[in-house]
């Protein structure tokens, strides 16, 4: 019996490696042909191996464009915008679930289809917006639009973990004199942080990745690295190494970051699961 | 007595609904407004009435992205389905190793779509592609420009779907190994001891249990890939011939490549009202279900 478990065992590891590179070789192909030489990318027949090292493709990009410039745009755009959606979703949503008013729920309801509306649809009116509050091509554009279009997910993650707090920890906290903002930044948000660190982690890697709105909200000097990189669709095959070298720096970041903080990416990502 | 004061709930509430109020519900309302208008060159507008609605749903310029628009979101999250259960069962058993393997599976989770696009792009690419290189050597195709997968209308479309499928099966998986994980395990041992063969346990105990996480996991996925934009931009840009065109990328299209304001909104907002409706009507079945018992 115990052998057989074993065979089994050694069979499920290598159907499950087997997965796993077939999963991975899309990504993989990206990193080999970073390294390749720029030619070799698009030579004939297509091969897996670089048939030499090299970081041609690398050079080639930050002479291309001013990668370090597009890359500090998203990074800033997104910390920012995060922070902000965290705070004031985390607020708002506090205030849903605590008001025991008869239109929380309707609100509710409506958190959860402003989740669901595609950037591409509303991205009209709110380049109109941006043009005419004279904010167009500026960081803080990008900053408050990601803050507000990330928010109902923010709101949706801190509901579930509010619903879960009893009130009666709100009532003793007030009792001991506590104001409502003391109560929520010393007793609830502590409790939540599990919560927080998982509403962080997605709407940070939403608004890294985010491409659309920044295409139509950015010219020059706001540009995020998205878009960046978008411009090496317009090109000729030739620039499709350094447009890896670029897709490679843009998504390493996010690759590490998603195995280090697997946990909370899990935990969001099942979140929407557990409530039923 | 009230526990937190109304002021103190206004506070805490409107500074988050005041952002949400100006990017999200506003911008709606204003594409009603706009989706009624026709927008002329020299800046006047001329009102309408519905007939941006009509002109969408009486011609090819949004049917043909809806007809692509439903068969992307079919195809795509079908497959999703299939894959992700098949590797929730294969992660699900017991081996050494499973967490590190399972890991490396679920990393590209978080690549950006338009990363996925570009990567799969550059695989698909008919000559220096490695996938048609990879079908000539092991004898499917004859040369690697017999099939020309983004270039060709016939499989532009299903190409893309192939970068989405890729991106987001992990996804499927995680929410289906979240459900088998929760399973009871009584249940499973009863079923066993009754000589219920490994099929059996799968098809008659494991999956109709987790239907609540499936169906969940469906309609995440359904609203996602009909809202798709970013891997098919990054593709084929919705070509060639429009074969590709989601609706996204054709609301897109026609307001800055055409610059009709209206009909953009028009179509804008016709797939917010789907997809509200279906996300309603989905929540109404899976987060309320005791609700709807009860009616």
């Amino acid at each position: 019996m115990e052998k057989k478990n074993n065979l089994q065992g050694k069979l499920m590891i290598i159907i499950s490696a087997i997965c796993a590179v077939i999963w991975l070789f899309p990504y993989l192909y990206l990193i080999s042909s970073s390294f390749k030489p720029g030619a070799e990318v698009v030579s004939i027949p297509a091969k897996f191996f670089p048939k030499v090292l090299s970081v041609e493709n690398f050079t080639s990009l930050f002479e291309r464009m001013p990668v370090l410039h597009y890359i500090f745009n998203s990074f800033l755009v997104a910390i920012v915008s995060t922070l902000i959606a965290i705070i004031l979703g985390a607020l708002s949503a506090y205030a849903i679930q605590r008001s025991g008013a008869k239109l929380a729920t309707l609100l509710v309801v409506i958190v959860l289809c402003l989740k669901m509306i595609p950037t591409s649809s509303i991205a009209v009116p709110i380049y109109e917006l941006i043009t005419n509050l004279g904010l167009y091509d500026t960081k803080v554009a990008l900053i408050i639009v990601y803050a507000a279009i990330n928010m109902p997910f923010v709101m949706w993650v801190m509901l579930g973990f509010y619903e879960g707090i009893p009130v009666t920890l709100d009532e003793a906290a007030c009792m001991d004199g506590a104001s409502s903002l003391k109560t929520f930044i010393y007793i609830i948000l502590p409790i939540c942080t599990p919560g927080l660190a998982t509403a962080f982690v997605f709407t940070l890697f939403l608004s890294w990745n985010e491409f659309l709105l920044s295409l139509l909200l950015t010219s020059t000097s706001a540009k995020t690295f998205t878009v960046g990189l978008s411009e090496f669709l317009s090109a000729y095959s030739m620039d499709l190494g350094p447009m890896c070298a670029g897709a490679l720096i843009f998504s390493l970041p996010v690759m590490v970051l998603s195995i280090v903080a697997q946990k909370f990416i899990v935990k969001g990502i099942t979140a929407g699961a557990v409530k039923g | 007595m009230q526990l937190i004061s109304r002021k103190t709930i206004l506070a805490f509430f409107l500074p988050g609904a005041l952002f949400m109020g100006l990017f999200m519900i506003y911008p709606i309302f204003k594409m009603g407004l706009d989706s009624l208008f026709n927008f002329n060159p020299n800046g006047l507008r001329e009102f309408v009435g519905f007939d941006n609605y009509i002109k969408a749903f009486t011609n090819e310029s949004f049917l043909q992205p809806l007809k692509n628009t439903l068969f992307y979101v079919v195809i795509a999250v079908v497959v999703e389905l299939i894959l992700g259960t098949v590797l929730a069962l294969v992660f699900e058993a017991n081996f050494k190793g499973n967490k590190t393997i399972r890991s490396l599976i679920l990393t590209p989770l978080m690549i950006a779509p338009l990363v996925a696009g570009l990567i799969w792009k550059l695989m698909l690419s008919s000559q220096f592609g490695i996938i048609n290189q990879l079908l000539v050597n092991v004898g499917i195709l004859k040369n690697t420009s017999q099939i020309l997968w983004l270039a060709d209308e016939k499989w532009a479309l299903l190409s893309c779907t192939l970068a989405d499928i890729w991106l987001t099966t992990p996804f499927m998986m995680l929410m289906i190994l979240a459900g088998l994980q929760g399973l009871d395990g009584a249940m499973l041992e009863a079923a066993t001891i009754d000589g219920a063969t490994w099929w059996q346990k799968i098809f008659s105990i494991k999956l109709p249990n987790i239907k609540p996480i499936l169906l969940t996991a469906l309609s995440i996925r359904i609203i996602d890939a009909a809202r798709t934009f970013d891997i098919v931009w990054a593709m084929t840009q919705g070509g060639p011939n429009g074969s590709s065109e989601l609706i996204s990328v054709v609301i897109y299209k026609t307001l800055t490549r055409y610059n009709k304001v209206g009909y953009a909104s028009a179509m804008a907002l016709i797939l917010i009202v789907v997809l509200v409706i279906f996300t309603l009507v989905a929540m109404q079945g899976l987060w309320n279900p005791k609700k709807k018992q009860t009616v």
